[in-house]
């Protein structure tokens, strides 16, 4: 082993990155990057999940339990109360009213008091036995963390609000009914949005490497230089990735069915359409950013930029809710969290086209606008 | 040789980069059916001023026609073709594979597709290599291979970057064959080189250093103005008439 031998390597590399100033700057920036994304979002709780309240309880006298509730409830964070329907409201059946909220997609939960709520509690504090009250919730089960969540917050709240009012909390049932995804595990919220990301980072880093290829090595000036059109290049990829995707989210989608027997209640085509939109447009974003970098070191560069904020905050291992404020317009930015959305709702909830429509324009407009930007790029040379 | 009028028409042509001036005030006029060699050192503006011919570089002024077509015009693609310095082929797939890739490109339809296939292979002396992947050629075989994507479209004027570089001896008196025949047949080849003795045997030469176009003429009129016996030294001749 020669010292100076071995020195002069080193002296080589960090030379090499004295001369290459963005690879530099990368390698002190990345990890700034890194620790203060995955920080944020490992913070943060489920927050802001839209429910909607059906209080019937008609209350003992001039004292409503269910109000202490409700008033527990609304300075929860978790929860983001869209209406309090109850009996004096403009609507003829308000349980159904709520449970059409879920259905629709304009609630994740429906939280229902009884008539006899009050009463029901004031008989068994009076008895000390008996049976008391409950409150159904109609929930969303598409996402196992936002049901926890929810559930987890209206058990606080009364807990919170009796402990106070009566000194103890008698055993009201909070009892949950699963509009969609009943009997479903995490595996099965989880799915929809693996394969949407072995999709994205597969047709991602597939784009970006095989660009800088065709333009390091001189065949892309090569083609340009016989009649294949910009246009013919950048859709020739296109298809080829797309394809890729696809086939790849059937073998996931085949295995997940096969070893973890997960729900599929909505139409297969329709995922592989979503799943199709978000190859086709992560394959433009990967060809616009490697047009950027002059060589392959660079182009991996963007690698992580583009896939830790798509792991962390598109929703494939927590909901949106759960992401921080601070960095939720990041999330809406994503288009992998609008994929997720739409297989989601698709695999587990059974929703179709007419449901999902804007999830699918907002990938079909990313996935076109990503295709002329890259042929825009192509021919400004 | 020029009844056709000429295959390229340049005029005034300029590519600066900031203040680097690749290639100045380029006026060239390359007479159909001929070889013509653009010779000179690296960095004199041979490769940018091909480059700017197939509309792969913008020129910062000036035009140029090329069979009749002022440039650029996609369409032209199908009578031109271009082989770049570098080999710029797909590495992982085979010789055969390439050059199918490069005839659909062309628009060749399966039939002509084969026969083209067969006759550029065997020009460039890769038949019995063709399904041989082109990353695990020599760099010398895979040269060979550029070129035969470069001439599968069977074109009418060929640009060709340092064709001969990494090719024995033997093969490329081949290839300068072919060159001549493609010539009898009313085509163009215009090339690059470094090798002199090969500048010889273009009909003509033009002599470029540092963006600039110094001389031009056949081979022997360049030897009898410089009084030199080789084209070398017919170049320093001119460097140095130049000033520069």
């Amino acid at each position: 082993m020669n010292v100076r031998r071995t020195l002069a390597i080193t002296k080589k590399v960090l030379r090499s990155l004295r001369h290459d100033r963005r690879t530099a700057g990368f390698l002190v920036l990345m990890p700034v990057f890194m620790i203060a994304i995955f920080g944020f979002t490992f913070g943060g709780e489920v927050k802001d999940v839209e429910v909607y309240i059906v209080n019937l309880d008609q209350g003992v006298g001039n004292s409503s339990l269910s109000d202490l509730i409700i008033a527990q409830l609304q300075e929860d964070e978790t929860l983001d109360i869209v209406e309090i329907v109850t009996s004096t409201s403009n609507v003829s059946d308000p349980a159904s009213y709520g449970r059409e909220k879920v259905e629709d997609g304009d609630a994740w939960a429906c939280i229902i008091f009884p008539e006899n709520f009050t009463s029901d509690i004031m008989a068994y504090v009076v008895t000390l036995g008996g049976e008391t009250s409950s409150i159904d919730l109609m929930l969303d089960g598409s996402n196992t963390n936002i049901v926890q969540a929810v559930t987890a917050s209206v058990q606080g709240a009364v807990s919170d609000a009796l402990t106070e009012d009566i000194g103890f909390v008698p055993p009201i049932q909070v009892q949950g009914e699963m509009v969609y995804g009943d009997g479903m595990s995490f595996i099965d919220t989880f799915a929809p949005g693996v394969i949407s990301l072995a999709v994205m980072m597969v047709t991602f880093m597939l784009s970006i490497i095989s660009f800088i290829h065709e333009r390091t090595t001189g065949t892309l000036a090569r083609l340009l230089a016989t009649p294949v059109t910009e246009g013919e290049i950048v859709l020739g990829y296109a298809t080829a990735f797309g394809l890729v995707g696809l086939v790849q989210s059937i073998v996931v989608l085949a295995t997940a069915l096969l070893l973890f027997d997960i729900q599929v209640e909505g139409s297969l085509l329709l995922v592989l359409l979503i799943i199709f939109l978000l190859g086709v447009g992560m394959q433009g974003l990967g060809f616009l950013l490697s047009a950027n970098a002059k060589n392959e070191f660079q182009a991996i560069q963007f690698i992580p930029l583009i896939l830790f904020p798509s792991i962390l905050l598109s929703g494939v291992f927590w909901p949106i809710q759960a992401v921080p404020a601070l960095l939720r317009p990041v999330s809406y930015f994503l288009p992998l969290t609008y994929a997720i959305d739409a297989a989601r709702s698709t695999m587990v909830r059974g929703w179709g086209l007419g449901e999902v429509w804007l999830d699918v324009l907002i990938l079909a407009v990313f996935a076109m606008a990503m295709l002329a930007l890259s042929v825009l790029l192509m021919r400004k040379r | 040789m020029d009844e056709l009028g000429p295959a390229v028409a340049v005029k005034g042509l300029c590519k600066e980069y900031g203040t680097i001036k690749a290639v100045q005030d380029l006026d060239l006029s390359i007479p159909s059916g001929c070889i013509y060699g653009l010779i000179g050192p690296n960095g004199s503006g041979k490769t940018t001023t091909i480059k700017m011919l197939m509309g792969l570089v913008r020129p910062t002024r000036g035009t140029a026609e090329m069979l009749g077509h002022v440039i650029p015009i996609k369409g032209l693609g199908l009578k031109v073709s271009y082989m770049p310095q570098e080999t710029a082929l797909y590495a992982d797939l085979t010789v055969s594979e390439n050059v199918q890739f490069f005839s659909e490109l062309y628009g060749l339809g399966p039939e002509l597709m084969r026969s083209r296939e067969e006759e550029v292979l065997k020009v460039v002396g890769l038949s019995e290599r063709k399904d041989d992947l082109v990353g695990h050629l020599s760099g010398g075989m895979q040269h060979r291979a550029s070129l035969a994507c470069a001439m599968v479209n069977d074109p009418q004027l060929m640009f060709l970057d340092e064709p001969t570089v990494g090719v024995d001896p033997e093969l490329r008196a081949g290839f300068w064959d072919h060159f001549n025949m493609l010539k009898k047949e009313g085509r163009t080849v215009v090339l690059t080189t470094h090798y002199m003795d090969e500048a010889c045997r273009c009909d003509v030469v033009g002599m470029m250093h540092k963006g600039r176009l110094i001389a031009e003429g056949a081979p022997g009129e360049l030897l009898q103005e410089t009084g030199q016996s080789n084209l070398e030294d017919a170049f320093l001749a001119f460097i140095r008439r130049c000033g520069r």
